[in-house]
């Protein structure tokens, strides 16, 4: 480790901007971003599995609320909501002086909770899409063998969704990810926070913005080859049979 | 009624930035995704890479940063340049980039890739016969285009071009963070002066819904002006 | 035996989309070991007809009385629906239905397709419902597509699949829905020989079909339905080999 550690200073010698201490920052920032983006996506999806069954209710007053949630935050920019819920926090009377403040004052919960709303309400649209798109005869079928809508709901109609959703999510993950970099916007020192420290420090947008641009670049091939192996497995089922 | 804090016309002058800056923008990324899907579908190797580099590099980072590279780094890029025109020929002169250009120049060069990739899809979708057709009856090949092949791809192109804007408008948004007085900057500087963010991040959020459902509203009828012959396809 | 419930008894059925009545007051009783056809030009609502026997279809009115329980309705504003859906899920699981598309699960492999209402619905033992399913898969005469998924299959192996799936539930009554219609010519005899096999056994099972020669082998009852109403039903032999309505005489003559 440390022979490595030497190596890179050595490397980093004749460098002005990318020194140890500016690829620290790069370093935090990336574990920052990647904490955001998959916790969000987590907590996201975990939410949007019981919107998207919602959202196809027959009773008006489990479905427009959904669908009001859903058309509010697709509709308007990531960041007016990560503004109101960041500034409607901070500026609730009084709330600097409770134990809450220990949690809310770092920036983190509030991006996290714009993200993960926002989220949701996407994967609630790609969820509902594709459970709309279950085939017919499989709902048919699985009413005939005598399964309770619940049952067929969790066996039949959420496994097949989630597969045929799998594309489309893939991409939100990738949205997602971009879409975080706003979150520098309230100091929190992401990716691309790090990027625009080490431009106002050394006034080098081309090193500092490159180097986020291109580890996001690295972090967007991952996640599209993840995707890409998935899809290979899990969809699977919908090619023909070769030999 | 609401009380603005004396924010209301500066706020409307904010809403009507956004709106410029998108429908700029819009007419860039048009311009861009022409040229990127004819790159694309050429039969040149070098227009073809350079196209799938650009939509490549561009979908793989984040609109914020490449906002930020292009309008911060932008500004020493085009420094360079006049130093070295000073230098060289002894020519001064002075760019100043300021934050609206910037705005549109990254929010078309981002969307441009996006539009690329849907007018390609939708000229692939039109009929080869009909082009040849076009050519049959000695048109030139401009006037093919002109005439036969733009019509008929705007009809495929139609719903992607309306799904990019919508995305594009709320990327206007991101202008903000440079400096630009959108109605998000107004919004904020007022939240943080009168600490009532909810009165008006919930006017700008209705001002997005507004402006997309206005906006659907019209996509809805260009649609139907370049269905027409079709029949009712869903 | 004369003390055994009848196994499906449905009297008295109607069915109306919207303002045209497709089903005019239909009954039928099925005892054990029959199996009876529908038969019909299409428009004729046999399919209709079997799809309200497991309720796939609400019939507007009519009793439905499963092994001499009767199936509950109540009136709502939508019109009438059973009055305990509990009630309706075990009568489905009594009854299995084969489908024109077969329509097997996409996501599951053939063995799961099969073991899947058993053990999820009528709550059997994992290992014993996946013996019982590789027992089913060998009758059909797909051992050896048990991993396979739908997609990868003919359809003609699809529809034995599914009539494996429909085995598995031990059915009372096993009710076909036009089970070759949706198949190639060259694969309806593989599928017709193992629904063949069944009627042998003694299985009680109704057919929608448009094979004629295969009712004819078969059915111990036949029934001709003309616009949601009976026309002509009886044995086989009386009313495929010799006619009394006119209608069904044409129905029945060689096109062209």
């Amino acid at each position: 480790m440390d022979a490595l550690m030497n190596g890179l200073e050595q490397l980093l010698a004749g460098n002005s901007i990318f020194t140890l201490q500016t690829l620290g920052y790069y370093g935090e920032g990336l574990v920052t971003t990647v904490q955001l983006v998959f916790l969000s996506l987590l907590i996201g999806l975990v939410l949007a599995i019981p919107l998207s069954i919602g959202r196809g209710a027959k009773r008006a007053w489990i479905r427009l609320p959904i669908f009001f949630f859903c058309y509010v935050f697709r509709g308007t920019p990531l960041l007016v909501q990560l503004y109101l819920i960041y500034y409607g926090v901070v500026f609730v009377d009084g709330i600097q002086d409770t134990w809450l403040w220990l949690i809310l004052e770092k920036p983190f919960v509030p991006a996290l909770v714009a993200f993960t709303l926002n989220t949701a309400a996407y994967t609630t649209e790609i969820f509902r899409g594709a459970i709309k798109s279950t085939p017919k005869g499989e709902i048919e079928a699985a009413r005939a063998y005598g399964m309770s809508q619940r049952l067929m709901m969790r066996r039949i109609v959420m496994p097949s969704a989630f597969r045929r959703a799998l594309p489309a999510y893939g991409n939100e993950v990738i949205f997602m990810l971009h879409a975080s970099a706003i979150a520098s916007v309230v100091t929190i020192m992401d990716l691309t926070g790090a990027a625009r420290f080490v431009y106002a420090r050394f006034y080098a947008p081309f090193d500092a913005f490159f180097f986020a641009a291109a580890i996001y670049l690295c972090l967007t091939f991952a996640i599209l080859y993840f995707f890409r192996y998935l899809e290979k497995k899990l969809l699977a089922h919908l090619k023909p049979a070769t030999g | 009624m609401i009380d603005l804090h004396g924010y209301g016309p500066r706020l409307l002058e904010g809403a009507l930035v956004t709106i410029e800056l998108a429908v700029l923008s819009l007419i860039l990324a048009i311009f861009l995704g022409l040229l990127t899907a004819s790159a694309k579908m050429s039969r040149s190797w070098l227009l073809h890479r350079v196209g799938t580099l650009y939509t490549t590099i561009i979908r793989g980072v984040p609109d914020l940063v490449l906002m930020m590279l292009l309008f911060f780094g932008g500004q020493i890029g085009i420094n360079m340049i006049t130093d070295w025109l000073y230098d060289q020929f002894n020519i001064d002169i002075f760019i100043n980039i300021n934050e609206f250009v910037a705005g549109v120049f990254t929010i078309g060069l981002i969307f441009g890739a996006y539009m690329g990739e849907t007018f390609r899809g939708a000229f692939l979708a039109v009929d080869s016969g009909q082009i040849e057709a076009g050519r049959a009856y000695g048109m030139t090949q401009s006037l093919v285009f002109r005439r036969i092949r733009f019509p008929l791809m705007m009809r495929h192109a139609l719903p992607g071009l309306s799904n990019n804007w919508m995305v594009l408008l709320k990327t206007t948004a991101l202008v903000s963070v440079i400096g630009l007085s959108d109605m998000v900057r107004v919004a904020a500087e007022a939240s943080k002066a009168t600490r009532e963010p909810f009165t008006f991040m919930i006017i700008v959020g209705i001002v997005y819904l507004l402006i997309a459902s206005v906006s659907e509203w019209g996509f809805a009828r260009l649609q139907k002006h370049y269905d027409t012959g079709h029949a009712e396809a869903n | 035996m004369a003390d055994t419930p009848i196994p499906l008894e449905v009297r008295n059925i109607t069915k109306r989309f919207g303002d045209t009545e497709v089903l005019k007051g239909l009954s039928l009783q099925a005892q054990k070991s029959d199996v009876i056809t529908l038969i019909g030009a299409s428009g004729s609502g046999k399919s209709t007809f079997l799809r309200c026997m497991n309720l796939l279809e609400q019939p507007d009115d009519g009793e439905l009385i499963i092994h001499g329980e009767p199936i509950r309705f109540k009136q709502t504003r939508h019109g009438r629906e059973p009055a305990d859906w509990n009630q309706v899920v075990a009568m489905r699981a009594k009854l299995s239905m084969v489908f024109q598309g077969f329509n097997l699960w996409a996501h599951m492999t053939l063995l799961e397709n099969i073991i899947e209402a058993p053990v999820h619905v009528l709550g059997k033992p994992k290992k014993q419902a996946i013996e019982h399913a590789r027992e089913l898969l060998e009758r059909v005469g797909l051992s050896d597509r048990a991993d396979y998924y739908p997609a990868q299959m003919s359809g003609g192996q699809q529809q034995r699949g599914a009539i494996a799936r429909a085995l598995a539930m031990d059915p009372d009554v096993m009710l076909f829905d036009e089970p070759t219609s949706a198949l190639d010519p060259e694969l309806v005899g593989e599928v017709l020989k193992v629904i063949r096999g069944l009627a042998e056994e003694g299985r009680t099972m109704i057919l929608v079909t448009h094979e004629m020669a295969f009712a004819r082998d078969v059915s111990t009852q036949v029934v001709y339905l003309h616009q949601g109403q009976v026309e002509e039903a009886g044995p086989p032999a009386q009313v495929l080999g010799n006619p009394s309505s006119e209608r069904l005489k044409q129905f029945l003559a060689p096109k062209n």
